[in-house]
């Protein structure tokens, strides 16, 4: 595997844990029964991802690494849809979408 | 047909110092690993990092971030919030080509084009979700 791929991996991994990680903290600020239950978990898990990009740094500009890190808006509003519950409208789903292909096309060229 | 919320002075300015120290963050978080000695493995050294006054600084800019994106979240919908500071993502991308010297080209900056007009498109929803019995 090259330095880019592992480098990706890493990104893609901090990703999904930041899905995770953020919904954890927006449920702590909705003040749900054992709140700090929620942020404990929700920063116990966005301190693992920072590790986990610090070394993915290693293997990719900022630049790239940083956009890579985008797919976690897909991650996040599915998540914010199903588990929190939010209205997510067609208007925010078309931001979400050309957030995402903007994304795309700054780290197709990376 | 819904009426959008006024949008709130206090959201404008969290989710503004979230862009900013966002952007500092992620430059500061590259130049710290850029200033490591390069020991041969792709692994950092966890004791150069607690060494190293730019890792202390990024670990602060951190902790801000973090307290600031709580008060973020006690003012808007998560998945409102998540993309408007994509705009991050913007000023992330000038400012590593001006200072870190990182390469640019057209297609790059089509996509920042892209981000932009999608954070417009978020920009237009309501930033809270009403319904009884929960607060946002």
């Amino acid at each position: 595997m090259g330095q880019t791929a592992i480098g990706v991996l890493l990104v893609v991994i901090c990703t999904l844990l930041e899905g995770v990680g953020q919904v954890f903290l927006k449920k702590s600020a909705l003040r749900v029964v054992r709140w700090y239950l929620w942020i404990s978990l929700g920063s116990g898990i966005l301190a693992l991802e920072a590790i986990i990009y610090t070394n993915a740094l290693r293997f990719l500009d900022v630049g790239a690494a940083y956009a890579i890190s985008s797919l976690n808006l897909i991650s996040v509003t599915l998540m914010s849809r199903c588990l929190l519950r939010e209205r997510v409208t067609r208007m925010r789903w078309i931001g979400v979408c050309l957030i995402f292909i903007g994304v795309a096309l700054v780290i197709a060229r990376a | 047909m819904s009426v959008r919320k006024k949008f709130p002075i206090r959201l404008a300015a969290v989710l503004l110092l979230a862009i900013t120290i966002d952007t500092a963050l992620q430059l500061m978080w590259k130049s710290a690993v850029l200033s490591l000695p390069n020991d041969g493995s792709p692994w950092l050294n966890v004791q150069a990092i607690l060494h190293n006054p730019l890792f202390i600084f990024v670990i602060f800019l951190m902790a801000c971030q973090y307290f600031n994106w709580l008060m973020v979240l006690g003012n808007a919908d998560l998945s409102y919030a998540q993309p408007v500071t994509s705009l991050s993502y913007v000023s992330v991308f000038f400012f590593s080509v001006l200072y870190l010297k990182e390469a640019a080209d057209v297609i790059q900056i089509t996509g920042i084009i892209f981000v932009l007009a999608g954070v417009w498109f978020i920009s237009q929803t309501d930033h809270v979700t009403q319904s009884k019995g929960r607060r946002a």
